[in-house]
């Protein structure tokens, strides 16, 4: 077990004790909802609060604590009868999802009032020294949230950066989520018949449509990742250390790390994004192996040193 | 794990409930669980329980326990440690509840742990087809952001030079957690993921001055937040690109190509940018920045010869 499970325990048991206090007689459904217990969980906790209290530890001393047929019993538990405070990371976590919700144009009055009563607890007075952006830059985004939320088929214009060309195809938005500061759209694409996710910046046009679809029963976890096969393109790069942030942005595989370079082997559907990645990286990154992604880097080399001169 | 939970309980009690100041033996000979034949097994215990307790935000402080500070013991003040109640309505809740299951902070519903802190909300949440990640690595965010609550002033490594700072806000934009605050030479800005080394001094030692906006640092392009001496570069976007860059800028937008006007500061974030659209943007004026941009092509040309 990870302490920052530990810890999260921990944390929802120091939550709770206070709730089951001050609100005797809850029941047992109301509780699990409340602080997302399974039954099991529940009682797993309720018997670590029941073997701890006070030194001496006899049967006095010791907190109560137990289900009685459908409500939860806390007693003898005076010393955690107020909310504890929450840590810095929990605050900012909190808080920052209320701010980037609200920002991102999902807010409700409820939720700017809680900002306001959150702010005025766990910040600085009058200062707001948290500030969250996720600005929807675009209202494709918009139109791919409706479509997700009512299970509507959508018509885009996706500019692919890989292939250089622009396409129209037909999705099933299954979610749209953000992530490393840009917006993706998870969901079935008609046109390869596949799983797909795509960057919502780089669709030009939505069309959401009266068609609706069947949404999977498990949504697969957001995320941007990369489904290698064996018709990838694959180079090997050396980053020098300015070039280190590449890492943390895309799907790459670590082949060796000194102090000098971190050698990484990056694979892609074809050779244009890896290119580009060079292009940009300048004198901080050298390909050790890839042919294809060579070519490539001279072909948008030459015509950028043609453009220019 | 049963016996870190409960050794983390009853040690939490055992302070909350002492009128003085508790030693680490006696919180070793009173509580049960820790070792009491091994001083190296008990004291790895030990700095870990303390490590659980301050990342659960619990105020543990170190005080001597008499008037010459020979001898020092542990303290949580039961007021520090109580949270003063923010007095969330039930709807309130369930929106704070719904925002804090759809954004993460690097992986993690750090959010939801913290409401459940306060009480937790009514009403379960359904699984939205919206979500968000705040990408980051926790402690370190958590720790900054501490140090801004606590006015504590802060010294630091980033990109290998040591860094001095009040710091005034943290604030999330593009995909990236940066920390602002005044310096030695006036406001700066620093992207969290390059911090490293920090040192918090005294709480309560600065005063943020007055009218600082942190939002600020929000609306600026990645190009337009550096120590680079400003130019206003002129740039053309053609008509396959266009569009998607007016969407980067916020700018109009119909068809054709896009001519933009725009303050650089930070040469080396928007020359990239710049080549991420390929040979479909140009840098037209200043000559300089034209210069650089070929040189960086040039070596990636010499870096695939190699």
């Amino acid at each position: 077990m990870t302490s920052q499970r530990t810890v999260a325990r921990l944390s929802r048991i120091l939550g709770l004790i206070p709730y089951v206090l001050a609100n005797p007689g809850v029941g047992i459904d109301e509780v699990m909802e409340r602080f997302g217990y399974t039954q099991d969980e529940l009682t797993r906790d309720l018997n670590a609060v029941f073997v701890c209290g006070l030194p001496g530890y006899g049967p006095g001393d010791l907190m109560e604590a137990y289900i009685d047929e459908d409500e939860v019993v806390i007693d003898s538990a005076d010393y955690f009868s107020r909310a504890p405070r929450l840590s810095p990371i929990e605050a900012l976590g909190l808080l920052g999802a209320a701010l980037a919700v609200s920002g991102a144009g999902q807010g409700t009055p409820a939720l700017d009032s809680a900002i306001d009563k959150l702010s005025r607890v766990l910040l600085p007075e009058g200062e707001d020294a948290l500030a969250v952006d996720l600005t929807v830059t675009s209202n494709e985004v918009v139109g791919l949230r409706r479509a997700a939320a009512e299970n509507r088929v959508a018509h885009i214009v996706y500019r692919s950066l890989s292939r250089e060309e622009t396409t129209e195809r037909d999705i099933e938005p299954w979610s749209v989520f953000s992530t490393l500061g840009n917006w993706y759209v998870t969901g079935h694409c008609r046109l390869v018949d596949d799983l797909r996710t795509f960057r919502v910046d780089r669709i030009r046009e939505v069309t959401v449509k009266d068609e609706t679809f069947q949404p999977p029963v498990e949504l697969p976890e957001p995320g941007v990742g990369y489904t290698p096969s064996d018709h990838d393109v694959r180079a090997e790069i050396e980053l020098y250390p300015a070039a280190k942030w590449v890492l943390e942005y895309y799907p790459v595989e670590v082949l060796g790390e000194t102090e000098k370079a971190t050698t990484i082997r990056f694979s892609s559907t074809d050779a244009e994004l890896p290119a580009r990645l060079l292009l940009r990286l300048g004198p901080t990154a050298s390909l050790v192996e890839g042919d294809a992604v060579a070519t490539r880097v001279r072909e948008l080399g030459a015509s950028l040193q043609a453009r220019y001169r | 794990m049963r016996n870190v939970v409960e050794r983390v309980l009853n040690t939490l009690i055992y302070l909350l409930e002492s009128p003085r100041p508790v030693t680490a033996e006696e919180i070793r000979r009173t509580v049960p669980g820790y070792s009491l034949d091994s001083d190296d097994a008990f004291h790895r215990m030990f700095e870990r329980d303390k490590d659980l307790l301050r990342q659960l935000g619990i105020p543990l402080k170190l005080m001597p326990l008499d008037a010459w500070e020979v001898d020092y013991g542990y303290v949580v003040d039961p007021e520090e440690y109580a949270i003063e109640d923010p007095g969330l309505t039930t709807e309130e809740r369930a929106a704070l509840s719904l925002a804090a299951s759809m954004v993460q902070v690097g992986g993690s519903h750090f959010g939801l742990d913290g409401l459940r802190k306060l009480g937790g909300a009514e009403r379960g949440v359904a699984l939205e087809p919206f979500g968000a990640d705040l990408g980051a690595e926790g402690d370190l965010l958590g720790a900054l952001f501490d140090a801004v609550v606590q006015r504590s002033p802060l010294e630091f490594t980033y990109r290998d030079r040591q860094r001095k700072l009040n710091p005034y806000g943290v604030a999330f934009r593009r995909g990236h957690w940066y920390l602002v605050g005044g310096g030695p030479d006036g406001e700066r800005i620093y992207r969290i993921d390059r911090i490293s080394k920090v040192v918090a001094g005294e709480a309560g030692s600065f005063r943020r001055p007055e009218g600082f906006d942190p939002k600020a640092v929000l609306q600026a392009q990645p190009w337009e937040t550096g120590a680079d001496d400003a130019v206003e570069a002129a740039v053309v976007f053609d008509e396959d690109v266009a569009w998607w860059a007016s969407r980067t800028l916020g700018v109009d937008y119909s068809d054709g190509p896009l001519e933009v006007q725009l303050p650089v500061s930070n040469r080396d974030a928007f020359i990239g940018w710049i080549l991420s659209f390929g040979p479909s943007a140009e840098i037209v004026s200043p000559p300089e920045l034209r210069a650089e941009l070929l040189s960086r092509v040039e070596a990636a040309l010499a870096g695939v010869e190699k």
